[in-house]
């Protein structure tokens, strides 16, 4: 049981992230600023638990990484998505949305 | 997702260890401070902001492990580090490692070998096109000798009469003299109907096949080579092709070549016991009554799809049974059968094999038990490291992983060793085997045996490290830790496992131990067997005269006579004898019906039959063979024929049974005009076909009476007869230069050949056998040993509470002796059960024998009495003060 919780939470962190990059590419703490920013400030992520979650998806092929530098003159490193992480993205959120449309179905029917 | 990407990108991370963990730190780093710096924008203090940062990122050190079980190694970094730190750990305790890898290595290499053998003679595919359908068809007479050849008239009968049949050839084969080119030789010709490649499903690569028109009567006679046999006398000449060879002074046109390696050999009723090294067409005349009925034909035939076998012998019965009442003279009371060509190949070797292959099975069983025992008490004396090591946080499946990968590294370095004894093994085991053994000479590594060898050995360190390695981590964390435990930490369940290891072994020893027992006395039982002659110090060969040479009887009976005078003149040769087939020799003799004067025409089916022998006076003096009554034959009948022969007494027993057989006259047809010939003595029995088999009733005809091109000379001499081969065949030379001299063999060589298939099944589990009692052996030493460290402490405390050397000694010997006792116990049900599959490899002893089973357990007893013996006597050598010290 508490298997399959943990799993929907990350499932539900790997959409969070290909979302806040399909607007550009970002760096780690970035990703959590556009998260805490497109969410009007409802979701939190736990910071450091963003790096487990950002690497595999990058061992996936979702997303890649390159070393740049930031607008502040800082080196920092900037992850984009990939083809593949934009397909996952749109295949993540339909079936979330089927999620979404059930369970609310589930409670009006009460 | 790509495996072989992140399998390639977990690589490049195990090299650049270093740089991923800086990446990862750096990134860290960044991020906390990108956080502090937007905590300072909103108006926190410098010092504050950055805690802040670092307490939102959370633990920086959980989260980089986290990180890099992604970015890093992974499972092969782990794996990586078990395999040094197992090489770590093997290297540090040679001794155990040495143990245990050569106890693997020889139950490795053993298996390899016999597999090998298995796998080329079981389980490859024959070299025939679709060769499961291809069956052996044969008679069975009316005495019930099976796998008998069958006529002409009677294979013509099959081939138009049965329906399951796709395509028959019928195959004879003889041994004729080449002369022409180089040195003369004789060499083993194939007569076969023009079908019988079509029927194998294999072409001439040079040249062509036979056709129908080369099997008519008169047609010119054709040659197809095989490829050796071209490549060895003509050095492969294609331009050979068209051009004819002489066959006993017969030109035989060479019109093809078999491809490399193309052998068709099928040992049962070879009239020449080898493989031929050229082909001819069989003529098949069938004319009048009696002309194509002798039996000398084998059969092979191609089964329909779909068809079995044992429909298609159905089939074959019914129309054998017609051919019977169509001419009940020649064929009442015969039947037929199909045997399957893999199982006419292999024959009795097939039992035997798998049978031999069980047994080094259990030799590595026994091998695991030892090693999975040494493992155990190594894992005793790790309790402690192993519990530190899950104080600090290894999981249990961690810790069984990483003994299991030292199971298998100790496996891989056993496999490897035991691939180079196998390379041994296999050549020693192809230079013991019996020459009847079919292609034994390709049996080698391939990669069917690698395989095997490999899964055998993953197997292996499964079954040995396993139950160990479960055993070491199931214990307790306290208990293990405290100081001053020492050995004792041991759990119960451990002790039992041991135990339980040892009486497995014995119990298997015991079964392997009892197969070689019965099938040693069973061969000393072969070895007593009285053959009805002396083969010591006999040199025999063939000769084989050119029938273009040598028209008239009188002709050969003249050369034969002349060459043995010659040969008698010999020094160091007491006596000189021929005869047309040796026994034992691992071929054909003839045989046929015959009639006794005086007594009225027997019912068809019932006329009594004999072997017939053609010989000289000489034979039986020089064999040895005793005149029990009558006399010999007499010079003169050595020159002309005298209407005389010779019986056995089995004859005698058997057909004249309370009359003298001596005066009476029987007609044994063995010629265009057979005549009444009165038997002159009585010589003793001669086993022929078999050492096992009872001597059949035999004729002896002297060689003038009925004459054969060919025979085979038995040469008496003071010293060793092979010594002699070369004077021998300078004497031959001497009255015809062209003559060739063939299979110059000592008679036990004959004999050996006959034999050689018992000793070789016999060697092989004797050896098996005791390398199995040595394991055994080698495991109870072991755990006396090791159990006997446990006790130190104990017996030091009975030796100073006065107990006597006598009293430890019993003590521990008792110990060692109740698990042998249960593993004896077991080991004879399972031996019982067992050796009932060795039955039909047994001769003259029950698969139940009393005495070898007694015997097997004394031995079996006092080897594992010596095994506990030295540990425990070591024991009483123990200082009571330094015991009880000690930990």
């Amino acid at each position: 049981m508490a298997k399959h919780t943990a799993d929907l939470l990350q499932g539900t962190l790997d959409m969070l992230i290909l979302k806040a990059l399909s607007l550009g590419p970002l760096h780690g703490y970035g990703i959590i600023q556009r998260i805490v920013q497109m969410s009007g400030e409802m979701l939190t992520v736990e910071q450091g638990s963003l790096y487990p979650a950002l690497y595999r998806i990058e061992q996936k092929g979702w997303v890649s990484s390159k070393w740049d530098t930031h607008d502040t003159g800082r080196r920092a490193k900037f992850y984009a998505l990939t083809r593949t992480g934009r397909r996952q993205l749109e295949v993540e959120e339909a079936s979330w949305d089927r999620l979404v449309l059930a369970v609310t179905k589930m409670r009006q029917a009460t | 997702m790509k495996w072989g990407k992140v399998f390639s990108a977990r690589w490049q991370a195990l090299r650049n260890r270093d740089q991923v963990i800086e990446d990862i730190d750096e990134e860290f780093r960044v991020h906390v401070e990108l956080a502090t710096q937007a905590n300072v924008e909103r108006g926190m203090a410098e010092a504050d902001a950055k805690k802040a940062a670092l307490r939102s990122f959370g633990n920086v050190g959980g989260v980089r492990d986290e990180a890099y079980e992604f970015r890093g190694g992974g499972m092969i970094e782990s794996l990586w580090q078990d395999l040094r730190y197992a090489m770590r750990g093997l290297a540090k305790q040679r001794a155990f490692t040495i143990v245990a890898v050569i106890t693997l290595a020889l139950g490795i290499g053993s298996n390899t070998a016999i597999f090998s053998v298995v796998n080329e003679l079981l389980l490859r595919p024959m070299p025939y096109l679709d060769a499961e359908r291809l069956v052996m068809l044969w008679e069975v007479t009316p005495e019930g000798r099976h796998q008998n050849t069958t006529s002409r008239i009677n294979f013509s009968g099959w081939r138009e009469q049965t329906t399951s049949f796709e395509s028959m050839a019928a195959f004879t084969d003889q041994r004729l003299n080449l002369t022409g080119v180089g040195e003369a030789e004789e060499i083993t010709v194939q007569f076969g109907t023009p079908s019988l490649f079509h029927v194998l499903g294999v072409q001439p690569i040079v040249g062509r096949d036979m056709r129908d028109e080369d099997g008519l009567k008169d047609a010119p006679p054709i040659a197809i080579l095989s490829h050796s046999f071209w490549q060895r006398r003509f050095g492969g000449d294609p331009n050979l092709i068209g051009k004819p060879i002489l066959l006993n002074g017969v030109p035989f046109t060479v019109v093809g070549v078999m491809p490399a390696g193309f052998q068709w050999h099928v040992k049962q009723r070879s009239g020449t016991g080898r493989p031929a090294e050229l082909w001819s067409a069989l003529d098949m005349p069938i004319t009048s009554e009696g002309a194509g009925r002798g039996r000398f034909l084998s059969v092979v035939a191609r089964l329909k799809p779909g068809v079995t076998s044992q429909q298609a012998e159905a089939d074959l019965k019914t129309v054998e049974n017609r051919l019977g009442l169509d001419s009940p003279k020649f064929n009442k009371g015969y039947s037929a059968e199909v045997i399957p060509l893999r199982n006419q190949m292999v024959g009795n070797v097939r039992l035997a094999l798998w049978i031999i292959l069980g047994a080094v099975g259990f030799v590595l069983l026994i091998a695991c038990a030892n090693v999975a025992n040494l493992m155990l008490s190594r894992s005793a004396a790790r309790e402690k490291e192993i519990a530190v090591r899950a104080a600090l946080g290894a999981g249990r499946w961690r810790i069984v992983r990483q003994l299991l990968t030292e199971s298998f590294l100790l496996a891989t370095i056993g496999g490897l060793l035991g691939l180079v004894l196998a390379a041994w093994g296999i050549k020693a085991l192809v230079a013991i085997s019996p020459r009847d053994l079919l292609n034994l000479q390709h049996v080698g590594l391939n990669l069917t045996v690698l395989g095997w060898t490999l899964g055998i050995s993953f197997v292996t360190a499964i079954i040995f490290g396993l139950a160990p390695a479960l055993e070491a981590t199931r214990l307790n964390l306290n208990g293990a830790l405290k100081e001053g435990k020492g050995a004792e930490g041991q759990s119960p369940r451990s002790g039992r496992l041991r135990k339980a290891l040892v009486i497995t072994e014995v119990a298997l020893a015991l079964i392997l131990l009892a197969s070689a027992g019965l099938l040693l006395k069973s061969f000393s039982q072969l070895q007593k067997i009285n053959s009805g002659f002396n083969p010591d110090n006999v040199l025999t060969l063939v000769l084989r005269l050119p029938e273009t040479k040598y028209k008239e009887d009188r002709d050969y009976v003249s050369f034969f006579n002349r060459a043995t005078g010659q040969i008698r003149t010999l020094p160091g040769v007491t006596s000189v004898g021929m005869v047309n087939f040796l026994p034992l020799y691992g071929g054909l003799g003839s045989g046929t019906g015959f009639t006794i004067e005086g007594r009225p025409e027997p019912a068809p089916g019932e006329q009594p039959s004999t072997n017939v022998r053609v010989s000289d006076a000489d034979y039986f003096t020089t064999m040895q063979i005793p005149l029990l009554r009558g006399r010999n034959f007499s010079a003169l009948e050595m020159t002309e024929p005298r209407h005389v022969v010779l019986v056995n007494e089995a004859m005698a027993r058997k057909h004249f049974p309370g009359e003298d057989a001596i005066g009476k006259r029987i007609t044994v047809p063995m010629s265009d005009k057979p005549a009444a010939t009165e038997i002159i003595g009585i010589v003793g029995d001669v086993r022929y076909d078999s050492l096992v088999d009872q001597a059949e009733p035999t004729v002896y005809f002297p060689e003038p009476e009925l004459t054969y091109p060919f025979m085979t000379f038995v040469i008496r001499t003071r010293g060793d007869p092979l010594a002699i081969a070369p004077a021998v065949q300078r004497e031959v030379h001497a009255i015809d230069n062209e003559q060739p001299v063939s299979d110059m063999r000592s008679m036990n060589q004959v004999m050996g050949e006959t034999v050689a298939r018992a000793r070789f099944n016999t060697l092989l589990l004797a050896l098996f056998g005791g390398l199995a009692t040595l394991l055994a052996a080698v495991g109870i030493f072991g755990v006396m040993n090791y159990s006997l460290a446990l006790r130190t402490r104990e017996i030091g405390l009975r030796m100073a509470l006065g107990a006597q050397n006598r009293q430890v000694l019993l003590l521990l010997l008792r110990q060692g002796l109740v698990l042998t006792s249960i593993g004896t116990v077991i080991g004879i049900a399972g031996a019982l059960v067992l050796t009932r599959l060795l039955s039909s490899l047994l001769f003259g002893v029950n698969a139940a024998d009393p005495t070898i089973f007694a015997g097997i357990v004394v031995l079996l007893m006092s080897v594992s009495l010596i095994a506990c013996y030295l540990p425990a006597r070591r024991a009483t050598r123990i200082d009571p003060m330094i015991a009880l010290r000690s930990e």
